[in-house]
């Protein structure tokens, strides 16, 4: 076990960071200090956040510059999936009753949203806009918050780490053995990888459930729950790419991503089947 | 159709359903913390005629579902429209221990994309306990917290007046 623990609550989920030594108080509030001004800017649950001024009337918003590696995935993202992972089911999500105030009721029908190039112009982290738009960068942006946390402690000398966010790893230092959380059972494993200097970013859909097929990972095309596949594990350089991977395998085969990035996958369907990439480095248990 | 070596019962237990018991479990483990989810609901199903019913009785002990193999016939809708599929399993300690598929599609790209599975780059999952593969951390799914929990606890408060 790592000599120490760092533990606390950031984005609406839990985080852990390990470490051979003790963070600083310093190092500490740098840490805690990136993870809220990422959620200044990027969450759909506060009323001061920079998305949320998107939503309310349409206009011109100048992300924090990083903003515009986090969108340009999205773009590339939009583009291979024809349109299923997208910022822009945000609305969709609000409609299902997954909203600010969580009325956890869902509207009739579906909301299908416009496509991401059509209703968003972008020039570097600026994002303008003629609609209100509804913004949920759910789909890639807790992998990538890792990355900058991972980057904040890299710049304090802290060289040997384990970044934790429920799900989104980040590895510096010795290889982890990673086991894969059984969709149908947290206390048992489908699997197990070995993680090194990567990241690794799984996603579900047994965990924010609100209602009888009512979970968070819709489908851009079409505004509704994906069924088919219920679990995705995505394992690249970084944390920004393996988060939005592993949403994307809900939606996209892994054959036609492959052209387009460099990862390792696993992903399960709702019969009980998993597949996996066939570099990867752990195993599937069959 | 039903492979002749599977014993047990006939249930009909649509993919779509299964999804549903599934996160309708989920959402119980999210909220309470309980840690071994059922992950099937034979009793849940419909039409279950029995050809042999000889599924061992449960366990006494916590095991919510009766040990043994169960078949179904499962359907749901994928993009490219319905999909039919065999599926048997195998339970005990209310895990799936052992999955058999067996695709019945009618849909072209689904006979392709079902396909694929026989082909052997997919294979059935047997999940083992975390205790026992020694691993350092478990990734799975973002734990919620805060204002999801409590809302889905209210709507369950609701619920149950």
């Amino acid at each position: 076990m790592p000599p120490s623990s760092l533990r606390f609550e950031g984005i609406g989920t839990a985080w852990q960071i390990d470490t051979p030594d003790e963070l600083s108080e310093v190092v500490v509030g740098r840490v805690r200090g990136r993870v809220e001004a990422f959620d200044r800017a990027y969450s759909r649950f506060r009323p001061d956040s920079l998305v949320a001024r998107l939503a309310e009337a349409p206009g011109t918003v100048d992300f924090p510059d990083d903003a515009a590696e986090l969108f340009d995935l999205y773009d590339l993202l939009d583009e291979v999936s024809e349109g299923a992972v997208t910022p822009l089911v945000g609305r969709s999500l609000e409609h299902l009753g997954y909203d600010s105030g969580y009325s956890l009721t869902a509207g009739p029908g579906r909301v299908v949203p416009a496509r991401w190039p059509d209703a968003v112009s972008r020039v570097g982290a600026s994002v303008t806009t003629t609609a209100p738009t509804v913004i949920d960068v759910g789909a890639a942006g807790k992998g990538y918050l890792i990355d900058l946390v991972a980057e904040v402690l890299v710049e304090s000398d802290v060289e040997s780490f384990v970044i934790d966010a429920s799900g989104d790893l980040v590895n510096r230092g010795e290889p982890l053995r990673v086991g894969l959380e059984h969709p149908f059972d947290p206390s048992k494993a489908i699997g197990v990888v070995t993680l090194g200097n990567e990241s690794l970013c799984a996603s579900g859909s047994n965990r924010r459930v609100w209602g009888e097929g009512l979970h968070h990972i819709l489908d851009g095309r079409t505004g509704a729950p994906t069924s088919d596949i219920i679990a995705t594990w995505a394992i690249a350089k970084n944390g920004l790419l393996a988060d939005g991977l592993a949403t994307a395998l809900f939606f996209v085969p892994p054959a036609r991503l492959a052209p387009h990035f460099d990862f390792d996958w696993v992903r399960m369907h709702s019969n009980g089947i998993a597949e996996r990439s066939r570099a990867l480095r752990g195993e599937v248990f069959s | 159709m039903i492979t002749r070596h599977q014993k047990t019962a006939v249930t009909a237990l649509a993919g779509l359903s299964l999804l549903g018991v599934v996160t309708g479990c989920s959402t119980e483990a999210a909220t309470t913390d309980s840690a071994s989810t059922p992950v099937a609901t034979p009793t849940s199903t419909t039409e279950a005629t029995t050809d042999a019913a000889e599924s061992t009785p449960a366990a006494a002990g916590s095991s919510v579902y009766a040990d043994g193999e169960y078949s179904a016939e499962g359907e749901y809708t994928s993009p490219g429209g319905e999909e039919h599929v065999s599926v048997s399993l195998t339970l005990a300690d209310d895990v799936i221990t052992a999955v058999t598929v067996t695709p019945e599609s009618t849909n072209p790209n689904g006979k392709k994309y079902q396909g694929e599975f026989a082909d052997g780059i997919a294979a059935v999952v047997v999940g083992k306990s975390i205790d026992d593969i020694s691993v350092s951390k478990v990734a799975g799914s973002s734990l919620t917290s805060g204002g999801f929990n409590d809302a889905v606890d209210q709507i369950k408060a609701d619920a149950a007046v």
